[in-house]
């Protein structure tokens, strides 16, 4: 990604689709919290990359997650995406990210289909889906649409189903991102780095690869007939983690040819080979949330030799793109170009 | 939980689980949207595909009507299966692609389930070379199983016959439903055309047209190795 307008011009579509969303915070994965923990790589890790990280040593990190939604107001209990991204604190300063989030691809293949997918999601005014046309939609045998939850002024939704029922790449994360809700817990979701990135053994031998975070204690969502509590997402990790650490397992796919090395919006099968390449630990929430948390500044293209990008142009255009909000919202620098 | 709505709000809400909807789901709504759509039965078996992690591990779902559904009709299939285990296990060995296979009664249906790697029409003919009898006594018990028997001498029919008795198997990401569905009607797919909220309709009528599937394509504890490989890397020979 050369062109530097497009990074502002993504940042800005976030925000459109975000109205009540602020400035000096970031423009989506607005809500989140830090947690400190360590990652210890397999055995078997190295043998597919010589990134430090996967070399068996225990390695510091620094995690936040997060729910996706850019608005100014926390709703926890509301269905959305959640992020976790984490930062392997490597020796002499060095720093490696990965960046993932609940829904298993993006919404769009390109920079530009994102820019077309963003405004037709901002949002509209939220009403209940009359009951007559939810009977009519049953007699279609079609299921009607979620009604908003207690307090919802806005919704996207139907922005995006309109979207999608005219681009079918979008279908999949658009039917996928409505299927999601909430979860009990962020330690308790599947987290998915979606792009490819490259791995490199100590043969040489390159890889595609796609990495999941999988969380130890399983993955539960709460109730959708229960009234959603809009804060308690993170009590319940400073609860959790005072009890006692929670883990995640980081697996990592393997791509054949065939497969959509460079499209985000488009899952691999779930039959390509997966090595386990390490556990994360989490066993603290630091006091200063601050900065552990809001001041970092994550950054995908933050990686070290071992692991390159892909030429998936998503990925590509979130290197400029963080670093973008990252200066708006005057966080500290992490240059992901320096590679430190 | 949602914004709370009037008491007809509330009534339609929970309509879809009242008797009386239930009822004119099943009689009227689908077979009416079956007729208005046609939807194809989906062929069973894995689809095709020349990526390797696909051609390993491969799932069959054989869900072959009893003919005789009595208590001693489903004891005759099991006395099929259960006097010919060693001929069984020493034809799998020697098939030397299977991961897994096993026989199950679930109501009327006798089901062979298994997984295994590489093309299905020379597993089956496989099968006809290495158990061929065993499955000659089994398909006799078996809904149109005379057609196909002796195995040995009517091969492609029984290849055809066993994917037509496969699972369909639907597909891993649910909006492919789509794409497979436009694909057996022979409608062609310039862009969405059927509206994402329609999906569960596609899936209604699938099973209409298709009772029985397989949910995915399944869970695999080591995917895109073969049982040669897994077999050697054990030390237990081929």
């Amino acid at each position: 990604m050369d062109d530097p307008g497009i990074a502002a011009k993504l940042v800005e579509a976030l925000d459109a689709s975000f109205p009540d969303g602020r400035q000096d915070l970031r423009p989506v994965h607005t809500f989140g919290i830090g947690a400190t923990g360590f990652f210890e790589a397999s055995d078997v890790a190295r043998d597919y990359s010589i990134a430090e990280h996967f070399q068996g040593q225990q390695i510091r990190i620094v995690a936040r997650f997060s729910n996706g939604s850019g608005s100014g107001v926390q709703h926890d209990g509301w269905s959305d995406v959640r992020g976790l991204a984490i930062r392997f604190q490597l020796a002499n300063g060095a720093a490696a990210d990965l960046i993932a989030m609940t829904l298993n691809e993006f919404f769009t293949p390109t920079v530009e289909t994102f820019l077309k997918f963003s405004p037709a999601t901002i949002p509209i005014a939220a009403e209940r889906e009359s009951a007559w046309l939810k009977i009519f939609d049953m007699l279609r045998l079609m299921l009607p649409m979620d009604d908003p939850y207690p307090g919802q002024k806005t919704e996207a939704v139907t922005g995006a189903l309109k979207f999608a029922d005219k681009h079918s790449y979008a279908q999949l994360p658009v039917f996928q991102a409505g299927a999601l809700g909430a979860p009990v817990s962020y330690a308790r979701a599947t987290y998915h780095a979606v792009h490819t990135f490259v791995v490199v053994g100590p043969d040489g031998l390159r890889r595609p690869v796609r990495f999941t975070w999988q969380p130890v204690s399983g993955v539960l969502t709460t109730d959708r007939t229960s009234p959603p509590s809009d804060k308690y997402l993170q009590q319940e990790l400073c609860d959790r983690l005072a009890k006692g650490p929670a883990r995640f397992i980081l697996m990592m796919t393997i791509g054949e040819i065939g497969d959509d090395f460079d499209d985000p919006s488009r899952p691999w099968p779930p039959h390509r080979v997966r090595v386990v390449m390490g556990t994360l630990t989490l066993d603290a929430v630091p006091d200063d949330q601050v900065a552990n948390g809001e001041l970092l500044s994550f950054n995908p293209w933050r990686l070290v030799p071992g692991i390159e990008p892909s030429d998936d142009p998503i990925l590509r255009a979130r290197r400029d793109a963080y670093e973008y909000s990252r200066n708006r919202r005057k966080a500290p620098p992490g240059c992901p170009f320096s590679r430190s | 939980m949602t914004s709370a709505g009037g008491w007809f709000d509330r009534f339609v809400d929970g309509l879809p689980d009242t008797a009386v909807f239930k009822f004119l789901s099943a009689k009227v709504l689908v077979p009416f949207w079956a007729w208005r759509t046609p939807t194809p039965p989906l062929p069973g078996g894995p689809r095709p595909s020349v990526q390797p992690s696909e051609n390993v591990q491969r799932m069959m779902n054989l869900v072959m009507p009893l003919k005789d559904t009595s208590a001693i009709g489903r004891a005759k299939a099991t006395l099929a299966i259960a006097q010919n285990v060693d001929e069984i296990f020493a034809g799998l060995d020697n098939v030397g692609t299977v991961h897994f296979a096993r026989f199950v009664l679930i109501g009327d249906y006798l089901c062979m389930i298994s997984v295994y790697d590489g093309d299905f029409s020379n597993y089956i003919r496989d099968f006809i070379a290495t158990i061929g009898s065993v499955f000659d006594q089994v398909v006799k018990l078996v809904e149109g199983g005379e057609a196909i028997t002796p195995s040995a001498n009517h091969i492609e029919a029984f290849i055809d016959w066993v994917h037509a008795h496969d699972l369909f198997q639907a597909p891993d990401l649910p909006t492919d439903l789509f794409t497979l569905q436009d694909a057996a009607r022979g409608t062609a797919r310039a862009s969405a055309r059927d509206g994402l909220r329609l999906l569960p309709r596609d899936l209604i009528l699938q099973l209409h047209a298709n009772p029985n599937v397989s949910l995915g394509g399944g869970y695999r504890g080591y995917p895109g190795f073969s049982a040669a490989q897994v077999r050697q890397k054990l030390g237990v020979g081929w």
